[in-house]
């Protein structure tokens, strides 16, 4: 699903997403800072709003055609697009070569060449910047949700080994890692009863072990989750993988150098 | 909760005893299929690719598969007969026993015959059918539903099943699950000897030999084939696979998906009617292939779902299977391959089924564990998408409509005024515009504070900050 | 409905379906299907043997070896009337009803439960997955060889012993009827507990001779 040779470069555009647009800056803050910090030059092309998905996921697929339409006009040229949430890449790679399966041989085009430009933050960092290993020192246990949009993408496995490589990080084992956080976009309104008892079963899960803070690479699962865990009165401390990974720079007994690959 | 949606509001009634069964059961068969999968190969992913890249061909080629099993299957003495639906199934069944002046059927566990109701029909018609799958049983002996493919009674603990048998007369009350299985046994073994037709299904029909397999662990398939005279197999079109060497990969995959065994005890291939010389075993062998909506499927984009090999796994692991088990699903096939298929084989009755393809998070588990590596998230979306276009309402109900959110996201100048006013609230997907969308979130869920534009603010001063260092 | 019809309507819908990038047959390797419980293609007869007995052990199945065995299995389980093929008769027979067990070489349906063994020739075993080939020729009665509660299947110097589950496959042959049975009967319908003997054997033997 993911296209081969996905272009690769040091000159990027950032896909805001629009939840970190919305409620989660400082996730969008910190991979702009990250990605400079690797080299990166970022450019976030302004007119972007949102990727489409939740029109695609509820089966307006009309309406997920005009927001994708506007996302094709808006991230033009040919440097890799960098995002912070593995369900928004998703959506590239499938949702917009799906919506056009019976458009115009221009709509098709279009889908493909962004599709082979995008790329999840995690995922550029380990398999297209070629870093293996991270500099610096974050002092915790981990429970990392595998966010299930990150199916059949690199972008788990990736957060995995940077974080791991991480001196002081401790990422734990949880029970049923492959379950769902029970979001699911308009699902969660739409079947509320199913989603907050699968969101419950999450936490539950993710706190039994003990850790210190939950990792997510998308936002969308963490609005869930801490959304149910505040309102159950058992709230956690909870971070984004590329907040963590600067943190880690910044901990660096030395001056956080700029990571070349 | 107040819910508009069937299956939410199902799971939401289901009593904490079945609910825990479900789960639990469904963990189990989870864990144990990952651990006979990588007990067993060290990449069993490309067998799952393998073997949906093998079915997937055979249903762009079904039409000279099927030929070429008809051929084997006449040159093998077996007679073979075509239903383009349950009635024409039911009807051809009564037939081939009128025929024989047989009443007494004993039918292994099929769910193409729950699919065209065929119980009913021959007991409707002075015939008797008796289920021989132990879970089969019980659910006939309760006029119940089976909940799960594979194991049909998940929903149902061990003392109903003993109130059950009591009722029934097969004994005093005993919730003992040995007794409760000895009992069946004795009380089966006379309707097999009984039965002067065994009824089986098909796991796989190879169209090189016209072999047909049938795996069971209690042996019933292989007693439903053992002292009757008649042997009919009922099988749907898609069940078959190209070449007899295909059918190793398949066994090895569907025990293993399906139950987490390395082999189900009893693998049968099937060539024929017995032997001459063997003393007992049908002496006439009828198969019918069943069309009852497949071939409108194969015709369209769903056509993937038919190489679906029944094996269960994906509602094992499906969070929404797992809330609210396969009564919720309203129909023989129950998780997310009866939310994909159901729809589709009620023609007519789409709209009836079209809330199914909705009882998903699209998490996209169920992809990850099919042996034939079908796309079912996608399908799901393929259905919500057509739901939509045909306006059906059980499918959008408890949705927000999201044109007015479209319209806001390809609008840039509306998008990022909104973003600074704050009035995004209104629009962005989580707090969906409805009121009624707005309460189902916030009953459970608190949203963290707005702060929209925040990002944008910081990056501006960010790269002005830039630039005058660069200067 | 007629076959032309009914084949018909699925050639127009395949048809509609056209894929401008068509599937092809893959072509597999046996190495790939196989799993990592199987003996190593090279095993000698000895170590494929053990192989067997390791799987078929793991499935709940027993292993014996030699008629004295056989008899004090048989007498253990108060099985002491019994279903033997016919053509077994010859190196099982005396042996047997010398210990006071006794025999009969047809199964009499009305009797059913009389029968509390049954002993038949296996055709073959497969010791990848711990199977044991039963086919028409080498049991002539299906019941005999399901009914009873213990089923024995006879190794001999004619029983076809094959690595893995391809190499049995390949061999199928024009056979009308083959079971692989892999352990005893068995269910974990009533809340996922097992339990074995459902409608066949409760009792699955290997006898070697
Ligand atoms: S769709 Fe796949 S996982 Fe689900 S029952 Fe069919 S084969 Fe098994």
């Amino acid at each position: 699903m993911i296209p081969a040779n996905r272009i690769v470069g040091k000159q990027v555009q950032f896909m805001i997403t629009c939840l970190c647009d919305t409620f989660y800056d400082h996730v969008a803050q910190a991979s702009v800072e990250l990605l400079e910090q690797v080299g990166c030059l970022v450019d976030v092309p302004d007119g972007q709003t949102c990727c489409g998905q939740p029109a695609f996921n509820a089966g307006d697929w009309e309406s997920a055609r005009k927001v994708i339409r506007h996302t094709l006009r808006t991230f033009t040229g040919d440097q890799p697009i960098i995002i912070p949430s593995g369900s928004c890449a998703h959506m590239v790679f499938h949702g917009y070569q799906l919506v056009f399966e019976n458009g115009t041989d221009a709509e098709k085009e279009a889908a493909r060449t962004l599709a082979g430009r995008t790329w999840e933050i995690c995922d550029f960092l380990v398999n297209g910047l070629g870093i293996q290993t991270w500099h610096g020192r974050f002092d915790g246990k981990i429970s990392l949700h595998r966010s299930c949009h990150t199916r059949g993408s690199n972008t788990y496995s990736a957060a995995l080994q940077l974080l791991r490589s991480i001196d002081g990080v401790e990422i734990l084992e949880f029970d049923e890692s492959e379950q769902c956080c029970g979001f699911g976009g308009t699902f969660s309104v739409a079947y509320p009863n199913t989603s907050a008892a699968m969101g419950t079963l999450k936490i539950d899960k993710l706190t039994a072990v003990k850790p210190d803070l939950i990792g997510a690479v998308d936002m969308a699962c963490m609005l869930h989750l801490s959304g149910l865990a505040e309102k159950q009165k058992r709230p956690f401390r909870k971070m984004h993988v590329v907040e963590i990974l600067l943190q880690a720079l910044r901990n660096a007994p030395t001056n956080p150098p700029v990571i070349h690959s | 909760m107040k819910t508009s949606q069937p299956i939410d509001a199902f799971g939401r009634d289901l009593s904490q005893e079945v609910k825990e069964s479900v789960y639990s059961s469904s963990k189990a068969k989870y864990d144990k299929r990952i651990g006979a999968l990588n007990a067993g190969y060290i990449a069993p992913d490309s067998l799952r690719k393998l073997a949906g890249q093998i079915k997937q061909h055979t249903l762009e080629n079904l039409p000279s598969y099927l030929e070429s099993a008809i051929g084997k299957l006449e040159a093998n003495g077996a007679k073979v007969h075509y239903a383009k639906d349950g009635e024409e199934a039911n009807a051809t069944i009564l037939g081939i026993m009128n025929a024989a002046g047989a009443t007494k059927l004993i039918k292994s566990k099929s769910m193409v015959s729950e699919e065209i109701h065929l119980n009913a029909f021959l007991e409707n018609n002075g015939c008797e059918s008796v289920e021989s799958d132990l879970g089969e049983f019980i659910v006939q002996l309760d006029h119940d539903m089976p909940s799960h493919i594979v194991t049909p009674i998940v929903h149902k603990n061990r003392q109903q099943i003993a109130t059950t048998f009591e009722k029934m007369g097969l004994g005093d009350y005993n919730d003992d699950p040995t007794t409760i299985t000895r009992r069946a046994r004795t009380y089966l073994r006379k309707k097999y000897l009984e039965a002067e037709v065994g009824l089986t299904g098909a796991n796989f029909v190879s169209a090189e030999s016209g072999r047909i397999v049938l795996v069971t662990n209690e042996g019933n398939a292989r007693f439903s084939i053992c002292a009757n005279r008649i042997h009919i197999v009922l099988v749907g079109i898609e069940k078959l696979v190209p070449r007899d060497k295909d059918l190793a990969l398949f066994l090895n995959l569907l025990a293993r998906s399906a139950t987490g065994q390395q082999l189900t005890v009893y693998t049968q291939f099937i060539n024929g009617p017995k032997a001459p010389d063997q003393i007992d075993g049908p002496g006439e062998m009828h198969v019918v292939f069943l069309d009852n909506g497949r071939s409108e499927i194969l015709a369209g984009e769903f056509q993937s779902i038919l190489r679906c090999i029944r094996c269960g796994a994906c509602l094992n692991v499906c969070p929404v299977y797992r809330q609210t088990s396969g009564h919720a699903y309203r129909a023989v096939y129950p998780g997310p391959v009866g939310a994909v298929l159901s729809p589709l084989l009620a023609g007519k009755r789409y709209p009836e089924f079209a809330d199914l393809p909705k009882a998903s998070s699209l998490c996209g588990a169920c992809n990850e564990v099919c042996p034939v590596d079908i796309p079912l998230p996608e399908l799901l979306l393929r259905h919500r998408n057509k739901s939509k276009l045909e306006h059906i309402q059980k499918a959008s109900a408890g949705t927000p409509p999201l044109g007015g959110w479209a319209v806001l996201c390809s609008t840039p100048s509306m998008w990022k005024s909104t973003l600074t006013l704050g009035k995004v609230m209104d629009y962005v997907p989580m707090k969906l515009v409805p009121v009624p969308a707005v309460q189902a979130w916030t009953q459970t869920r608190t949203l963290p504070p707005f702060r929209g534009g925040k990002f944008r603010g910081w990056y501006k001063e960010h790269r002005k900050h830039d630039s005058g260092n660069n200067q | 409905m007629d076959q032309q019809c009914f084949l018909d309507n699925i050639r127009a819908a395949v048809a509609r379906n056209a894929k401008p990038s068509p599937t092809p047959l893959p072509e597999w390797d046996p190495a790939m299907v196989t799993s990592q419980l199987a003996p190593d293609t090279d095993s000698d007869s000895a170590s494929l043997w053990e192989t067997f007995c390791q799987r078929f052990r793991a499935v709940n199945g027993q292993t014996i070896e030699g008629i004295g065995p056989l008899i004090a299995l048989l007498l253990n389980a108060d099985a002491k009337h019994g279903y033997l093929a016919p053509e077994l008769n010859g190196p099982l027979a005396g042996p047997l009803q010398n210990a006071g067990i006794t025999l009969e070489s047809a199964i009499d349906t009305t009797r059913i439960d009389d029968y509390a063994f049954g002993i038949t020739r296996a055709a073959g075993i497969i010791a990848e997955t711990g199977s044991v080939v039963i086919n028409e020729s080498s049991t002539p009665s299906r019941l005999g060889a399901l009914a009873p509660w213990i089923h024995v299947t006879l190794i001999d110097a004619n029983t076809k012993v094959f690595a893995t589950l391809v190499d049995a496959i390949k061999d199928l042959g024009d056979e009308p009827y083959v079971v692989f049975a892999t352990g005893p009967s068995k269910t974990a319908d009533v809340e996922g507990i097992l339990i074995e003997g459902v409608h066949g054997p409760g009792m699955q033997i290997c006898l070697r001779l």
